[in-house]
């Protein structure tokens, strides 16, 4: 049976950036969950904890976005 | 929403757009000097000129009781003060308020047109404006690494002393690679994602909904699916509003924690 590869070629980077999220899913969801930890056993850290956090998110949320961005690339070529 | 009116639900049940672009990509309106405007450009004018009203407007009297748009105001602009500028880059944090205030304001304004109604398209999700942005962060940032620790800012990363002898490679070509060059495309590409996903899912969910619901007399009940379609977009349109405050309080709380790293740059 002939396949519409035109088809699977998108579906395809669609499957790749589902499991190129999953990493950095877990990694936020531990960044996030440890920093709520120090934040509940020093709130007067908050601050600076609030800032390291979203630095973590960023380091890490960068894997998902080049994944993003290579969704695009992979349909579109 | 507005594509759902136009569409002939009598005819066609499902009347999709062609491409996904036809949701970002609106016609020339017309022309100045080999600029073309379309509807993206007037909302991005729009955007600046509403955060200039608006400060404008919100501070034109430092009065010892603020009206109430002026307290409104001043809190946001407080918030930008205390809890981004001077919590993450230290006193000299003011300095850099102007250019963080209105990043945090256009910004949000550019989300806000998302859910406003008869506009319905956040400015924010055509690439060239968030990159723009972020390339002014990117310079605004290098700059201030490469005057404040000559290029030593250059030769540390590279080769971090801090750093056991074995791992310095590693480290250096992980911070190199991420410092110069993954920065600013995150930084644009995360304010893009966030609001081209949301901008889509909204137009999905309640044009979809319409459109069932529009078409309960041609196909009957099995139309009423839109109601479940067009409620989920409601709570979506609620969701997005968080998610646009909170991309712009992160854009700006990023380029304010990319500018702090490159001035104290020892630790």
């Amino acid at each position: 049976m002939e396949g519409n590869i035109e088809a699977l070629t998108g579906a395809l980077s669609l499957v790749g950036y589902g499991l190129g999220a999953v990493g950095p899913g877990i990694g936020i969801g531990i960044v996030a969950g440890n920093a709520i930890t120090a934040m509940a056993r020093q709130p007067e850290m908050q601050g600076t904890i609030r800032t390291t956090m979203f630095l973590g998110i960023a380091l890490t949320e960068a894997l998902a976005l080049i994944g993003f961005v290579l969704f695009f690339i992979a349909s579109a070529g | 929403m507005i594509l759902a009116s136009e569409c002939d639900v009598a005819n066609e049940v499902i009347c999709a757009p062609a491409n996904v672009n036809e949701l970002f990509d609106f016609p020339t309106i017309f022309t100045i000097g080999g600029f073309e405007v379309s509807r993206t450009e007037i909302l991005m004018i729009l955007a600046a000129l509403v955060t200039v009203a608006v400060l404008y407007f919100g501070l034109r009297q430092q009065r010892l009781v603020p009206s109430k748009f002026g307290a409104a105001v001043e809190g946001l602009v407080g918030f930008v003060r205390d809890d981004i500028a001077r919590s993450v880059i230290g006193p000299e944090g003011t300095k850099y308020l102007p250019y963080l205030m209105s990043l945090f304001f256009f910004i949000l304004m550019g989300n806000i047109f998302e859910l406003t109604p008869f506009i319905n398209f956040p400015v924010t999700s055509r690439m060239a404006i968030p990159f723009f942005l972020s390339l002014i962060t990117y310079v605004i940032f290098m700059f201030m690494g490469f005057a404040r620790n000559n290029f030593r800012y250059f030769t540390e990363t590279v080769w971090p002393k801090a750093v056991p002898i074995g791992l310095r490679w590693l480290v250096g070509l992980i911070e190199v690679f991420s410092i110069f060059l993954l920065r600013p495309i995150t930084l644009a590409v995360r304010l893009f994602a966030n609001m081209v996903a949301g901008h889509l899912m909204l137009t999905l969910l309640l044009t979809s909904g319409l459109v069932f619901i529009l078409a309960i007399p041609d196909i009957g009940l099995k139309g009423s699916i839109g109601i479940f379609w067009f409620a989920l977009g409601l709570f979506m349109f609620l969701l997005e509003i968080l998610i646009g405050v909170l991309q712009a309080y992160i854009f700006t709380l990023l380029t304010a924690i990319y500018i702090d790293s490159s001035i104290h740059f020892e630790h």
